[in-house]
């Protein structure tokens, strides 16, 4: 290699570490916030920001309930070591702007210039439906195209869901993931603020994607939205989210709780990219229902965090219901994925798939923890689990924990995992066609995720293959 | 239960159950919590679906006729014992209660 290159070469190679900082990484001044609650949980905080929000005394009551179930849980003490996270260390509710706005240009000028640097509202006018832009602890833009609101799609914020829809919202509130599930789903219902409500009408096919974008920018700060997704029958809907936050030397927590109830013949695809700084504990609860021939798809990216804790559920209630999950995980230095599924059949003639693909490298620990399983009377279910782990040196980790319970004998089930290590002769036989070394190892990542990004719209495909192919710059050498 | 034999189990006077109020029963292989929900008596099988575990000692919301397991949250309808909430989706038992002689008695 010429010695221009080679130095071009190393300050890509240099540059890698601060590019997070650049494209993600970066933080603005918090001038101008309307609020932001001193650090630590109480019931005066709880109470505080129920009314901060004017909310109706049922909402009131269900978040204090929630916060004693949180105050009475333990900290998990399976999966990943969540035993630095300082509960009382965090602010649980920060308002940077006084109002959700419908027009960028009365979001206040530097939270605006965040989501520009993000590329929101470009994606907006490309390919999206409608896009919801949470800042801190609420969102701050909301929109959604006019044709599906004159279809009767009710895309908005929860907080402003809880005011205009409540009787609907209150309808499924809690009955996918109620508050005492687990102490982090309790957490979140104790403090929620922000997150998408979504409500498909009967029969309506929402053609291009809905996005809302998720962006920590204090220090020490919590982020606790909470989604409900409520397709009706044989509707069609696909939502993305996607994360970032600045790097900070302190951690941040984001606990989110995601709630869809798919009716009868509906379909709904929810894709997350996450992409969290390595300072956050991304700790979510994600759970779906599927009713009569309804599909359920997760597509769960997890790049970024320090801790993330995420099985996508999806409880197959209604006979020939279809659900599947796509996850990919990378772990980097000081990074633990845990991630994987959870499918219930508890139908005749359901049916599911899971494929996940793990890669660690540079001392990242990838994890699969994933539970099927087939109820009394689920005759006629198939199932069938891939999960593929790929370690690209001998310092990384990869450990499987899958779980099967079947309940009925004639249910069909298959598993396969397979553990990989990217060999020498893979890389010979790459470099011997004239690629350099790196080169042949990005290929074979994105050959290992690609059926994968091959469900995502291009343009997030192309994203998740960008951000893939920087955190694997430098692996090699 | 589809078994045409039934047998009256006398659980405790009326006046020892108010409102709010629960009892555990066991018999046979079962355990069976009665409850009265805002003064009317709804016998429940002690079990939450989704784990096995007890049911009954969890809270009974007097108003809404149902009580919430008190490990992972899931809600059950007394009148008719089925989940309102996951985690758990299966129904379990209910049994018809009556008061005879004064006598909160169980048919099961």
């Amino acid at each position: 290699m010429a010695t221009a290159e080679i130095l071009a070469e190393k300050k890509k190679v240099q540059g890698i570490n601060s590019d997070y900082t650049e494209k993600f990484g970066f933080s603005d001044p918090e001038t101008g916030y309307a609020y932001k609650a001193p650090k630590g949980l109480s019931r005066e905080i709880v109470e505080q920001i129920s009314e901060y929000k004017q909310e109706p005394d049922w909402m009131r009551e269900f978040r204090l309930k929630s916060l004693e179930m949180f105050e009475n849980r333990p900290t998990p003490k399976w999966g990943a070591d969540l035993d630095q996270i300082d509960f009382d260390d965090i602010h649980y509710f920060v308002r940077a702007s006084e109002k959700v706005s419908q027009d960028w240009s009365e979001v206040p000028e530097d939270i605006k210039n965040t989501f520009d640097r993000l590329g929101i509202p470009e994606a907006e006018q490309k390919f999206l439906s409608g896009v919801g832009a949470q800042y801190e602890s609420e969102v701050v833009y909301h929109q959604v195209n006019e044709k599906l609101e004159a279809q009767g799609v009710i895309f908005t914020d929860m907080d402003t869901a809880l005011r205009e829809h409540e009787d609907i919202l209150r309808e499924y509130w809690a009955t996918v993931i109620p508050p005492n599930d687990n102490k982090l789903a309790a957490l979140n219902s104790a403090v929620w603020s922000g997150g998408s409500f979504v409500y498909v009408p009967k029969g309506v096919k929402v053609e291009m994607p809905l996005q809302a974008y998720f962006r920590i920018n204090t220090e020490n700060m919590g982020q606790f939205e909470r989604t409900l997704i409520i397709a009706e029958e044989d509707s069609d809907v696909h939502y993305i989210e996607g994360c970032t936050a600045p790097t900070y030397s302190t951690d941040s927590l984001h606990s989110a709780v995601v709630e869809i109830v798919c009716k009868p013949g509906s379909r709904v695809r929810y894709t997350t990219v996450q992409n969290w700084s390595q300072n956050v504990y991304n700790l979510v609860t994600k759970r779906a229902i599927a009713q009569e021939r309804a599909t359920m798809e997760w597509v769960d990216c997890n790049l970024g965090s320090k801790i993330t804790m995420k099985y996508p559920s999806i409880y197959l209630l209604g006979e020939e219901a279809h659900g599947e999950v796509l996850s990919i995980a990378f772990a980097g230095e000081g990074q633990h994925q845990d991630a994987g599924a959870k499918i219930v059949h508890g139908a005749p003639n359901t049916t599911s798939s899971v494929f996940s693909k793990s890669i660690s490298k540079d001392g990242g620990r990838s994890t699969y923890r994933g539970l099927l399983e087939v109820a009394d009377g689920a005759t006629g279910t198939k199932s069938k689990v891939v999960c593929d782990a790929l370690l690209l040196d001998e310092k990384s980790q990869s450990d499987t924990y899958p779980t099967i319970r079947i309940g009925e004998s004639d249910a069909d089930m298959g598993h396969e995992a397979t553990v990989s290590k990217v060999g020498d002769d893979m890389l010979f036989y790459l470099m011997s066609r004239g690629l350099s070394e790196e080169d042949a190892s990005k290929m074979i990542v994105n050959g290992f995720i690609e059926p994968v990004t091959k469900e995502l719209p291009m343009e997030y495909a192309v994203e998740l293959n960008r951000l893939i192919e920087l955190q694997m710059e430098g692996s090699i050498g | 239960m589809s078994t045409d034999e039934t047998t009256k189990i006398p659980v405790c006077p009326a006046s020892e159950l108010g409102p709010g109020d629960r009892r555990i029963i066991e018999h046979g292989d079962w355990l069976i919590a009665v409850i009265n929900c805002d003064g009317q008596l709804f016998g429940i099988e002690d079990r939450c679906s989704h784990d096995d575990g007890p049911l009954a000692e969890g809270e009974v919301n007097q108003a809404d006729c149902t009580v919430e397991c008190p490990r992972h949250g899931s809600i059950f309808d007394l009148r008719t014992g089925r989940p309102k909430t996951l985690p758990a989706f299966q129904p379990v038992k209910t049994f018809p209660v009556e008061i005879i002689d004064d006598t909160i008695t169980l048919e099961v």
